[in-house]
């Protein structure tokens, strides 16, 4: 460019091939996506006797989940010698992402922490172990585990995933804001979806937009949310064959709630749902005051509660009938796994049963990823938990009993639930879709995600 | 950049001095030698090209026929990839976005560029603060900071929606949590931008001999005339050089979006950019070889649109010769 300036009639020429050759760079960096194939699984696999093993091991959570495993982490490398543990963690999302690339490369690491909507997109393409060898001879023990949840890794004769803990999708409501508001606080026992969009409308209502009585039912934890709505109708989200297994009517009925709800303004204006869903727990409209009740898993309450500073509560799912029979169930809050690449997998089978089965380690993860499979370490841990952590082993106490059997694991592509589902939630806040046509599209969608 | 910019603005030589035999031969001498010294300075750029880029695009190319999930083996499909494109509703969503967010948002950065190029260009004091702090949004503007940051002031809560109720509007919209604004906030990020065009275009306008202006103004013509009749026509491969390269860039948008919309495209798609939901099927939804397709689609979209811009330029870019 220098050279145009000095003399106008040379430089043109330059600046052509300048810009010419800048966009093609440019073009060139448009398409670029790889990967390659993942290796085979390995057998027997190195232990501790064949030299120093080392392992990467993955969870997605919060700090004090980082904090707590890492203590984890360090215990077990102190209590067995040779073995290394190298750890690998983010939030949630971006959890996903990272495990597929990673998986993709060969390069997954040797135990994961899972998650139901993806452990049959794992399984089904060969990425786990099968863990029956190391369940049959004990190295993995599952003789004191939640018998209501301990099969929920299973397909069909495989067992691919080890639950952590179990928590319940249930309604989190403040008292003290119905009571500030002069409502009545619902008891839970017998009230209906309806009811619960009333008084949360009222609470809005009373307190002047201050005070939201309900967050929204489509966003956060929406697919679970919809899953127990359409089991208390005898329904499911997905079948025992992994096919849908709900009709369009019943989605339908349910976004009709959540309409209700908005145009009540029993919750807040749709961008403000938005805006509080991307804050994610700690912006959730009970942890700050600003809402009287919410829908979210019990081991989240003590989160909430800190974000709170005052006593929150669980309720139970509203019902249609008013008669308490809920379709909510004991959920395996997350898993652990074994990759199929792992190159040590014995040793990974047995810091996976150290993880759950060991007093050591249940002492230091408490609750935090669900209440503790191991039904004895469980009751052990009880008394130790901080008073939000004592009320969700109380309330999932109570509950149990009524509770209906844990789904079969969704098919691949149900961790795009949850997605699509949001979507169509924000077009119905929205006025952009009514909720007939917002349910026949989403079928179709999900349809095509798990084909 | 900056050396150039250094240099003092209002001199022109006319013409070299004339130069013996020999003179003559050295020159031609240096030019030989310094046909070499680019090619030097690009060889990292195309080392990084063959090894870091090429391999990733021919490996896309081969995706782009397949249905891989990322894990296990691709399977070859053929051209099932781009027909599903074309039933895909938000397949058509993320291009209907992007292309709302091309077309608007770099006309408007290019013309405050050149707005503020031209302001800065009558000398003030302090120049170089000035084109420093312009330039800075460029440099930072697609961070993962600045996405929060404007998250956080374009809020329903935000600072924004404080001063306008402040000053007296009822209920502000969320700005980024309303699909009827999000896109026009993004919009208005990258306008922010306009940093790097702008520094491009003060180049540019430096390059435009005082002469035409003096010219111009004896013949009796205004400020605006001169822009319209000298300013445009002699800029006007600066400003081809800026459209190009900003479109380009405008089609490659993610970060804000990603950070903005919590990796969603939210609220309800309105900011579904094509990259993104490229992204999304890639990463998220096991679909590596659907979004190979829509990679090399992009690119086809770019090439395409890029091709009609050099064709365009040849009625309207002005050489000189």
């Amino acid at each position: 460019m220098h050279t145009i300036r000095r003399n106008g009639a040379r430089a043109p020429w330059s600046t052509r091939v300048g810009v010419t050759g800048g966009v093609l760079g440019l073009l060139l960096t448009t398409a670029a996506c790889g990967g390659d194939d993942g290796g085979a699984a390995a057998d027997g696999g190195a232990t501790r006797e064949d030299g120093p093993v080392t392992m990467r091991m993955s969870w997605w959570g919060s700090d004090t989940r980082h904090a707590a495993t890492q203590e984890l982490i360090d215990l077990y490398e102190s209590q067995n010698e040779g073995v290394t543990i190298e750890g690998d963690f983010t939030g949630f999302a971006d959890y996903w992402d990272r495990l597929a690339t990673s998986t993709a490369g060969g390069d997954a690491p040797c135990l994961m922490q899972q998650d139901t909507r993806y452990v049959r997109e794992y399984a089904d393409r060969g990425a786990l172990l099968d863990l029956t060898p190391y369940i049959e001879d004990g190295t993995i023990d599952t003789s004191d585990l939640d018998q209501n949840v301990a099969e929920t890794g299973a397909v069909e004769d495989a067992t691919y995933a080890i639950p952590t803990g179990v928590n319940a999708f249930s309604v989190v409501i403040d008292p003290a804001a119905y009571a500030a508001a002069g409502v009545e606080v619902p008891d839970g026992e017998s009230w209906t979806w309806d009811e619960m969009v009333d008084t949360a409308a009222q609470v809005t209502q009373a307190t002047g937009g201050q005070v939201y009585g309900m967050q929204a039912m489509g966003l956060n934890g929406g697919d679970t949310n919809f899953e127990v709505y359409a089991r208390e109708q005898g329904e499911a989200l997905f079948d025992e064959n992994g096919e849908i297994g709900f009709t369009a009517e019943t989605l339908a009925d349910w976004w009709a709630i959540e309409k209700e709800a908005s145009e009540t303004a029993a919750e807040p204006p749709p961008s403000t749902t938005v805006e509080v869903f991307n804050g994610g727990v700690d912006q959730a409209l009970v942890a700050t005051g600003r809402g009287a009740s919410g829908f979210w898993w019990t081991n989240e309450l003590p989160a909430l509660t800190a974000g709170a500073g005052t006593e929150l509560e669980f309720r139970q799912f509203p019902t249609t009938e008013g008669d308490g029979e809920t379709g909510m169930y004991l959920k395996p809050a997350m898993f652990w796994a074994i990759s199929s690449d792992c190159e040590s997998p014995q040793e990974a089978a047995m810091l996976l049963d150290w993880l759950i089965n060991s007093e050591d380690a249940v002492n230091i993860i408490k609750a935090d990823r669900g209440l503790p499979v191991n039904t004895e370490l469980r009751e052990q841990i009880a008394p130790t938990l901080d008073a939000p952590g004592q009320a969700a082993v109380a309330f999932v106490e109570e509950i149990t009993p009524g509770l209906q059997e844990p789904p079969a694991l969704p098919p691949q592509g149900a961790g795009e639930v949850q997605a699509i589902l949001q979507r169509y939630t924000e077009q119905i806040l929205f006025d952009q879709i009514s909720v007939e046509d917002a349910a026949e599209q989403f079928i179709t969608e999900v349809e095509s995600a798990i084909a | 950049m900056s050396s150039t910019l250094d240099v003092p603005p209002r001199e022109r030589s006319h013409g070299e001095a004339p130069g013996g035999a020999s003179r003559a031969a050295s020159r031609a001498r240096r030019r030989r030698s310094g046909r070499l010294t680019p090619y030097l300075f690009l060889a990292p750029w195309f080392a990084g090209l063959l090894f870091i880029t090429a391999g990733p695009i021919a490996a896309s190319a081969y995706l782009s026929f397949t249905d891989y999930s990322l894990i296990g083996a691709p399977e070859w499909i053929g051209l099932d990839n781009f027909q599903r494109m074309f039933d895909d509703p938000r397949f058509y969503q993320s291009l209907k976005v992007t292309f709302i967010y091309v077309v608007v948002s770099v006309p408007l950065q290019l013309a405050f560029a050149l707005f503020l190029a031209m302001i800065l260009d009558r000398g003030l004091r302090g120049l170089a603060l000035y084109r420093s702090v312009y330039y800075l949004p460029s440099l930072i503007g697609g961070s993962v900071a600045i996405a929060i940051l404007w998250r956080q002031i374009f809020g329903s809560d935000g600072l924004l929606n404080g001063v306008l109720r402040f000053v007296g509007f009822e209920n502000p919209p969320g700005w980024v949590s309303d699909p009827d604004y999000a896109l026009g906030t993004l919009i208005i990020l990258n306008v922010w931008t306009f940093g790097a065009p702008m520094v491009i275009f003060l180049a540019g306008l430096r390059q435009i001999p005082t002469m035409y202006y003096e010219a111009a103004s004896l013949d009796g013509a205004g400020k605006v005339r001169q822009f319209i009749q000298v300013t445009l026509p002699l800029l006007s491969p600066i400003i081809f050089f800026n459209l190009v390269l900003q479109t380009i860039n405008a089609f490659q948008t993610f970060t804000q979006a990603f950070i903005v919309s919590g990796g969603t495209g939210g609220p309800a798609d309105s900011t579904l950019f094509y990259t993104l939901y490229l992204y999304q099927r890639g990463f998220g939804n096991f679909d590596m070889g659907y979004a190979s397709a829509l990679a090399w689609f992009l690119l086809l979209i770019v090439g395409g649109l890029t091709a009609i811009n050099f064709i365009a330029a040849k009625y309207w870019v002005f050489y000189g010769d």
